[in-house]
């Protein structure tokens, strides 16, 4: 890197060479990193972007195995041996439950909760929500579930994947704590965006469209062709379709009670279209802001998804289409005729020329490259990702390989350019120090603390990949500071082994081991100053190994990926 | 109006008396405090305090429309009895429990804004929470709060690391944005944190020097604003902080909010904006009248809201405290004694600028024919009337554009509640 001209070149000159080579053969197993680039330097590279950085010891292990090669296997996690993950996994409680019984947990608490409120005295200030076991259980679960995804990311050997899923829960972003995706978001991320992560764009589209989290979250559950009746409101029969008091509209016989019940029933009810999901759809899902479309488009996808319902919603039922609630009229969405007379299917037939659609393609791979390059994402490496896109039909293996063997994701230019966001942060200080954490919720906290908590973001853009947004003086403070407690073993639930980290020695031993254990040799020369300074006057070498890497973890070199 | 408090903002504030502002705000009896004018309120900024009152508050039991028959035969169970209001116009009245505020009414400096909300005819607390926060109702894309959007764009206004503050765990939908914000859950624990004090000095001295040697970019800019804050905060020793007149603020976190606002205010490390959250106001079930839930709650707001106007005293000149939420409730009680999400509600404004004693906005009534959807308080002012009002006339705000995107804030509809 003394002459950034030359290596910069060298970098193209390599990629080029290998670029060439791939249109012709096979995968490619060691072209792209630079000469110039050390093989510890690009093993260090790949672990911070295609993982949540490296473990003790793994710079070295992808060194060994040639880091092209390690890439290619993180692209099939399938094929990438995760059983120690396995094994902790089953700890998780909250998986053994599926969204029925998480449903009707959250009802159990809401009833008690009511009739506590019904009972109390008349002069109390707020209810004593935190007295209800209930709903501490639940509370608990969902601690665990955010837990979840830290841990997994900090555990799992299938590191790509987990970034993976993590960029997919952004991009198709739904609030855990809206009504009912509080009993929703784990089928959510278990079972709609976890098996498609590294699959097809398309499949991902279709199974995140009919996900009882989503539909609920952007309210197309509610959206019917205007003037449309259900058939169960003739019967008065349609509790929790209309509204959230399942008891309130019970079996009923006398007709006079029955009218009005059926009078409320409708006044309840979703009088039309909603076109939330729909512009979500066009311009964060799939086409992208300027990608094209009009506010005609949007109604008209919005009557295509006129009927696209969950069943039971407030009892964790699935997806289901309301032939009733459906707008058979004409539509034509981006010049495309969708003629009348269909039902679901006209929703599957949109979803795919979406999914398939140029915009789509780009701003989709603007997004990873975004993620894995640079927060200004080169163009070139843009182009690299739509061309495999159209060569793979959308092939996310195959979006991300074009990627990582493109040029720009070696670029000097892109070399420690973007700043961990909390849950990187977070994560990547955990492998650091090889913490073992338990299910308890604490890292998922340290997460929140520092600005993103999991599954809370309430917009559905999802937190965004540009650091301007997380990067702020009070969350700075807080990554010091959790830095300070996790090297010093004091974040509850988060066992650490410094052990084999770090032998204890003198202060100039200690200083290069965390240089080249957690800052992959990035230690700047005014980072070692300081830490010499301040490890000079420490004789117990505990407390100093713990203020090293605390001030390591916590400084700027470690901030950046 | 919005070009010469520029000028005042400039000039610092020496053109004050000049802009009609009254310098006798408060009523002195009201808070026994004849203190002459310290010198900083010479050289201080306007100040706003949003309080969100999450989960929708009922407007029409804060304030009570007990001049209106139909607010009696629609709420037998819960109505606010009329011995028990505090009058106000001879047509609303207070809620006892907001009795410590009546002063800042009675000396002007206190006025409501009623049939006040959104727009969007969501009911959903999550959707009407987000627009209120995001200012955009009805478009759920919106990256960035108002609050922040305004940060952005007024930038007059000189950059420290506590110009906009959020007391809370973590920074709200309102100030989330690219304008430097920060969340402060505890004064005294803000900055790094160690037992000791020496090992906090340490601590502290070593990050600043890493990050002052080796941070690039955004990293450096936002840990010199860190340290900068770290070292403000120290002299300000928040530990020590007693409110003055006597002020007496209600235990909670309110209370707690409160306290840590104007412990800053006084310390004149730069706050413009200051957000806090009050929870507690989805009265489902059992929502009470002059006592019970509802009653509670605004009694700590009230109390609060008092005890903070008493320890800021002059300072309160520059000051207006904001409360809003972001919908109303049904004007019928519900089958449990409660009231169900509904459209229109009540914000309070109060504080040196505010055009008070006056219940401001046009009343829609409360016959069933003048609800909204035959049931809710109908929304005559858009709440961005109201914030835009305050950005402008207050805090001095030129590009309400920018602020409101798709909003045309016109002067003409904004409700009065600053004094021109």
């Amino acid at each position: 890197m003394k002459n950034p001209v030359v290596w910069r070149s060298l970098v193209v000159v390599g990629a080029c060479l290998a670029f060439v080579g791939a249109q012709h053969a096979a995968p490619l197993r060691s072209a792209p990193p630079g000469p110039a680039l050390t093989p510890q330097d690009s093993a260090f590279h790949a672990l911070n972007r295609l993982a949540y950085g490296p473990r003790p010891g793994d710079v070295p292990r992808v060194v060994a195995e040639g880091v092209m090669r390690w890439i290619d296997r993180q692209l099939s996690p399938d094929g990438i041996d995760d059983d120690r993950w396995a094994q902790r996994e089953r700890r998780f409680d909250i998986l053994k439950y599926d969204r029925g019984d998480l449903a009707a947990l959250y009802a159990e608490a809401q009833r008690e909760r009511r009739e506590r409120k019904l009972a109390a005295v008349a002069d109390t200030m707020a209810d004593k929500s935190e007295a209800n076991p209930i709903a501490q259980r639940g509370r608990r679960l969902a601690g665990e579930f955010a837990d979840l995804a830290v841990v997994r990311a900090a555990l799992s050997e299938r590191q790509l994947f987990e970034v993976m899923v993590d960029f997919w829960t952004n991009h198709f972003n739904i609030y855990f704590a809206k009504g009912a995706d509080r009993f929703l978001t784990p089928d959510y991320i278990e079972h709609t965006i976890r098996p498609r992560a590294m699959g097809k764009f398309e499949d991902l589209l279709i199974a995140t469209a009919k996900s009882p989290a989503m539909l609920f979250y952007l309210d197309n559950w509610e959206s019917v062709a205007p003037g449309s009746t259900p058939p169960a409101a003739l019967r008065v029969r349609a509790r929790p379709l209309f509204g959230r008091r399942p008891g309130l509209f019970g079996p009923v016989r006398d007709p006079a009670r029955q009218d009005s019940v059926r009078r409320r029933a409708l006044e309840r009810m979703a009088k039309g279209i909603n076109e939330n999901y729909a512009r979500e759809l066009l311009e964060l899902h799939t086409l992208g802001v300027d990608g094209g479309y009009t506010q005609q488009d949007v109604i008209d996808v919005a009557r295509i998804f006129t009927g696209w319902s969950i069943e039971r919603p407030q009892q964790g039922g699935g997806f289901e289409f309301h032939d009733w609630a459906h707008d058979t009229g004409e539509k034509q969405v981006l010049g495309v005729r969708f003629p009348a007379g269909h039902g679901i299917d006209e929703g599957i037939r949109l979803l795919k020329l979406l999914a398939n659609h140029p915009a789509t393609m780009h701003h989709v791979s603007r997004k990873l490259c975004q993620r894995f390059v640079n927060d200004d994402p080169p163009d070139g490496c843009v182009d690299d990702a739509v061309a495999a896109w159209k060569r793979s039909s959308g092939d996310m293996r195959e979006v991300l390989r074009a990627i990582f063997h493109g040029p720009d994701f070696w670029a000097a230019e892109n070399m420690r350019a973007k700043v961990k966001t909390p849950l990187e942060f977070v994560v990547s200080a955990a492998r650091a120090v090889a913490a073992e954490p338990d299910t308890s919720p604490r890292l998922a906290q340290v997460v929140a603390r520092l600005g993103e908590p999991l599954y809370l973001h309430v917009a559905p853009d999802g937190y965004p990949e540009r650091e301007a947004a997380w990067v702020n003086s009070g969350a700075l403070l807080d990554r010091m500071n959790a830095a300070v407690a996790l090297a010093a073993g004091k974040l509850q639930g988060v066992t650490v082994v410094l052990d084999s980290l770090v032998a204890t020695g003198d202060a100039d031993q200690l200083i290069d081991a965390v240089n080249e254990k957690i800052l992959g040799g990035t230690m700047s020369e005014n980072t070692k100053q300081v830490l010499r300074r301040q490890l000079a006057d420490i004789s117990d070498p505990t407390q100093a190994r713990a203020l090293a890497v605390g001030l390591a973890i916590g400084g700027p070199e470690f901030q950046r990926q | 109006m919005s070009i010469s408090r520029r000028v005042f903002v400039k000039s610092g504030g020496l053109a004050l008396f000049s802009f009609g502002l009254d310098p006798l705000f408060l009523a002195r009896a009201a808070f026994a405090s004849y203190r002459p004018l310290p010198p900083s309120t010479v050289f201080s900024r306007p100040i706003l305090v949003c309080l969100f009152q999450r989960g929708a508050v009922d407007g029409l039991n804060m304030i009570v429309p007990h001049g209106d028959p139909v607010y009696y035969r629609e709420r037998p169970r819960i109505a606010v009895p009329e011995k028990d209001v505090l009058d106000l116009d001879g047509y609303f009245g207070l809620h006892p429990r907001l009795a410590p505020i009546k002063p800042l009414w009675d000396s002007k400096s206190l006025a409501a804004i009623h049939a006040i909300g959104s727009p969007d005819a969501t009911r959903s607390h999550f959707d009407a929470q987000d627009y209120l926060e995001s200012g955009t109702p009805g478009v759920k894309a919106t990256p960035d709060g108002w609050l922040n959007r305004y940060c952005q764009h007024d930038r007059e206004h000189q950059d420290t690391p506590f110009r906009a503050v959020a007391f809370g765990p973590q920074l709200p939908r309102i100030l989330a944005g690219t304008a430097p914000s920060l969340a402060i859950e505890d004064l005294q624990a803000f900055g790094l944190r160690a037992p000791q004090p020496a090992t906090r000095d340490r601590l502290t001295r070593a990050f600043e020097e890493l990050y002052a040697g080796s941070a690039t970019g955004l990293l450096s800019t936002s840990s010199r604003e860190a340290f900068d804050a770290v070292q403000m905060l120290k002299r300000l020793d928040p530990g020590q902080y007693r409110p003055a007149n006597g002020a007496d603020y209600p235990r909670g976190k309110l209370g707690k909010a409160l306290l840590e606002i104007a412990q800053l205010i006084r310390a004149d490390v730069g706050l413009q904006v200051a957000f806090a959250d009050v929870t507690g106001w989805d009265t489902h079930v059992n929502q009470g009248a002059s006592e019970g839930q509802l009653a509670g709650r605004l009694d700590e707001l009230g109390q609060a809201l008092a005890a903070f106007t008493r320890d800021l005293g002059e300072r309160m000149h520059d000051v207006v405290v904001l409360t809003m939420s972001e919908f109303g409730r049904t004007v019928r009680e519900n089958g449990n004694s409660g009231t169900d999400h509904g459209h229109a509600t009540a914000m309070l404004v109060l504080g040196g600028p505010v055009n008070g004693g006056k219940v401001l906005g046009k009343w829609p009534g409360l016959d069933p024919a003048q609800r909204f959807e035959g049931r809710d308080v109908a929304v005559t002012t858009d709440f961005r009337d109201l914030f835009a009002e305050i950005l402008a006339r207050h805090l001095g705000a030129t590009e309400l554009s920018a602020v409101f995107p798709g909003f045309v804030a016109d002067p003409a509809r904004f409700p009065g509640a600053i004094r021109g």
